[in-house]
């Protein structure tokens, strides 16, 4: 009888296998590409800074920021409003959301633009009011709302309907039998959405909205860690208590509450607003028909090219990264290793990155390095990493080992891993579109991405320029989502993001 | 004495698109007949009785298993549901806010037959699940409509439960087609038993003229014990 041959290397044709070939080609990919990203870091002496800045987390100082009760109402202010305005425009939308092609992509732009581009385009026209900062959470929202409701809306299990008598109308049909069966789905996605808000309204100042992140920016900045220290504390302490403010019973009244604190509103020219949005933003060359010099405008645009490129680089060296970082860090946080003190270390460090965005992070990694790409990919992967690494170890709890006697390392590759890595990988993927956005975005710190682009074409008043980039940015993530959509292992029937997550999970 | 026929069925076909359940059905529904719909599940006593609420539109008041109800809705606009197309859509929504007085009254007095006094406010989801289908049955009745289609209304119910609310459902509608796995109230509470079986009409006849031992032929399973309840 013939032998058979043992396999070769990562040859064969399980589940588990085709996928760690794609996560390798992945992986791969990413180092032959790695030449071509500048990681230098160009800082004297990056672990000093790094100690300054835990010494001053370890002694913070709040006593040392101006205003901050008005800041931090700020802040929950324009996340409150952003959402709710958000909620109610999406709402509608969603109802039309399936017959609408025109609608789908509409919306799909929308979202495919970072909050901080909203306001740096509205800051145009608004300045800096709590227009452009709530108009800058309601846009991108109300089309993500339209989405995910959406979404939620077209699981409404039929029963009820057939069971109601003919010739009960529309929206009798819809507030009885549809409505009520998805209504729990809808507010916890809501309510997540809101948490959401809460960041994004934070990172509002780094574009000069007076909101938390200004003062924690100005604070970094300048060196005064104590101070820095205190506000990033304050900001982690809002998120975690969120769950006692955020009562549906107080929300109202916060809301109402802060109208009060959002003024003075801007005065809003007509003709300006108009002039903005029909001259300024389209290019001249556009506006006049003139093709050729179209082209030629196209081509002044500076290192365009390099930018769309750097932008996708990161992207990819950002995806890699966090898988990476999730194989990783995700045992640090299951009951499966370690002990009790290791496990809440390990669940603390990983919720603590998780909660700090991305541009907070490459914020403080910039300053501990110098520009180049090296704090961007390290706050990307640590960031995502850590959130994905979060849900699996939730995931993995929840798996009884069939035996005990085995090794930790055995226990991680034998029992464990096999049965998570579908689940890890398609996180993964849904993450790719909100790690193309980031990456777009953190340009705004220095980065030769679209983003740095963008803020520099605003900030020399070239509208035109700047918009034509937040159309490719835009293109660009709408286009890495369908990548990432193709590529998302389908095999898996069930992923753990779809316990913690709502339906079509969209970036935070 | 003639009596007026509701609804016939000549030879014809019933199923979902390109998937017959049952073939060359002939059966007719006479007014004033209280019909019993046996068989096997999964046989097509939904599918039938699908068909005999399409045919029979606004005179059917039709209670449907208890997942046509709304769990997180309570159990007053569960019953008020069964006359949402009488009043305006605005009606309907302030009523969702603030239930209206007269509705209110004769739903609590419904309820009240049915042994679901004291449960008007609680949302359907916090119900057992004998209570959801005496919620669905009330909506049926709430109906008040001249034929009364049931598909399983008492599965899951005690057999003395069963009997009252049968008797309850044929004092008001003197014309009933019932889905059932109980086969002795089929017997006592029914004038005529339609069987199912094998994707047909096996069984047709008046209830006096049948015993316990012509229903078990309906069954694969006819020598076993009593029939399992089917599940929902």
């Amino acid at each position: 009888m013939r032998e058979e041959r043992a396999p070769g290397l990562l040859a064969g044709d399980s589940l588990n296998l085709r996928l760690a070939r794609r996560s390798l080609g992945l992986i791969a990919l990413c180092l032959v590409l790695l030449p071509f990203a500048d990681l230098a870091i160009t800082t004297h002496d990056p672990w000093a800074e790094l100690g300054r800045m835990l010494s001053g987390l370890l002694h913070p100082d709040i006593l040392a920021t101006e205003s901050l009760p008005h800041a931090i109402a700020l802040t929950i202010g324009f996340a409150l409003w952003g959402t709710l305005l958000g909620m109610l425009l999406g709402f509608p939308l969603a109802l039309l959301f399936p017959h609408s092609r025109l609608l789908r992509g509409g919306c799909a732009f929308v979202r495919a633009i970072h909050e901080l581009f909203w306001a740096l385009l509205l800051l145009q026209v608004f300045g800096l009011s709590a227009v452009t900062a709530i108009a800058a959470l309601t846009i991108p929202y109300a089309g993500i709302f339209a989405k995910v409701y959406a979404e939620i809306l077209e699981l409404t299990p039929r029963a009820p309907v057939d069971a109601l008598p003919e010739g009960v109308g529309r929206l009798s049909r819809f507030v009885y039998a549809e409505l009520p069966m998805v209504w729990s789905r809808l507010s916890s996605y809501t309510r997540y959405r809101f948490e959401c808000a809460m960041r994004s309204s934070v990172l509002l100042g780094f574009v000069g909205l007076p909101t938390l992140g200004f003062h924690l920016e100005s604070a970094f900045r300048e060196g005064r860690y104590p101070e820095a220290g205190a506000l990033l504390w304050l900001f982690y302490l809002m998120i975690a208590s969120l769950h006692l403010w955020g009562h549906r019973r107080l929300l109202p009244w916060i809301a109402l509450g802060s109208l009060f604190l959002l003024g003075p509103w801007p005065d809003i020219d007509g003709a300006l607003l108009w002039r903005f949005v029909s001259v300024d933003l389209w290019p001249q060359p556009l506006l006049e028909g003139n093709w050729s010099g179209l082209w030629q405008w196209f081509g002044e645009i500076p290192d365009l090219l390099p930018a769309i490129g750097n932008t996708l680089l990161l992207g990819l060296m950002g995806t890699a990264g966090s898988l990476v970082v999730a194989l990783l860090l995700w045992p640090l946080a299951s009951r499966h290793f370690g002990n009790r003190p290791t496990r809440m270390a390990g669940k603390g460090v990983l919720i603590l990155m998780r909660s700090t965005p991305e541009l907070m992070l490459a914020f403080i990694f910039l300053l501990m390095l110098g520009p180049s790409m090296l704090p961007a990919w390290l706050a990307l992967s640590l960031h995502n990493g850590a959130l994905i690494a979060f849900l699996v170890a939730r995931h993995a709890d929840a798996i009884v080992p069939g035996s005990h006697a085995l090794p930790a390392s055995g226990r991680y590759a034998y029992e464990l891993l096999p049965r998570l890595y579908g689940g890890l990988l398609a996180l993964l993927f849904y993450r790719a579109e909100t790690i193309i956005r980031e990456t777009a975005l953190l340009g705004m710190l220095g980065i030769a991405t679209l983003g740095f682009h963008i803020d520099s074409s605003f900030a020399y008043m070239m509208f035109d320029q700047a918009f034509v980039l937040l159309l490719i940015t835009a293109a660009l993530n709408i286009g890495v989502d369908a990548l990432a959509r193709r590529y998302r292992p389908r095999e898996i029937a069930e992923t753990p993001g779809q316990h913690d997550r709502p339906a079509g999970e969209a970036p935070c | 004495m003639s009596v007026e026929e509701l609804v016939r069925f000549n030879g014809e076909a019933l199923g979902h698109a390109r998937h017959t359940v049952l073939a060359e059905l002939t059966l007719g529904l006479q007014a004033g007949e209280r019909v019993a719909l046996l068989g096997p599940s999964g046989v097509g006593k939904s599918t039938l009785l699908a068909a005999l609420r399409q045919r029979l539109g606004y005179r059917a008041a039709w209670c449907p298993q208890e997942h046509g109800l709304v769990p997180p809705l309570s159990v007053y606009h569960n019953v008020y549901m069964g006359r949402l197309e009488r009043h305006s859509a605005l009606a309907n929504l302030l009523n969702l806010i603030r239930p209206r007085r007269d509705a209110w009254h004769e739903i609590q007095a419904l309820c009240g037959e049915l042994g679901l006094e004291g449960l008007l406010k609680r949302p359907v989801a916090q119900l057992s699940g004998g209570q959801r289908q005496r919620v669905a049955i009330a909506r049926a009745l709430y109906q008040a409509r001249e034929v009364f289609l049931g598909d399983e209304p008492v599965a899951s119910i005690d057999p003395h439960q069963a009997r009252r609310l049968l008797h309850r459902v044929q004092n008001q509608h003197t014309t009933c087609v019932i889905a059932l796995h109980q086969r002795e109230l089929a017997l006592t509470h029914f004038d005529r038993v339609w069987g199912l079986r094998d994707g047909r009409l096996m069984l047709d006849a008046p209830a006096r003229e049948l015993t316990l031992d012509d229903l078990d032929t309906l069954y694969p399973d006819a020598h076993s014990s009593d029939p399992q309840p089917e599940p929902a």
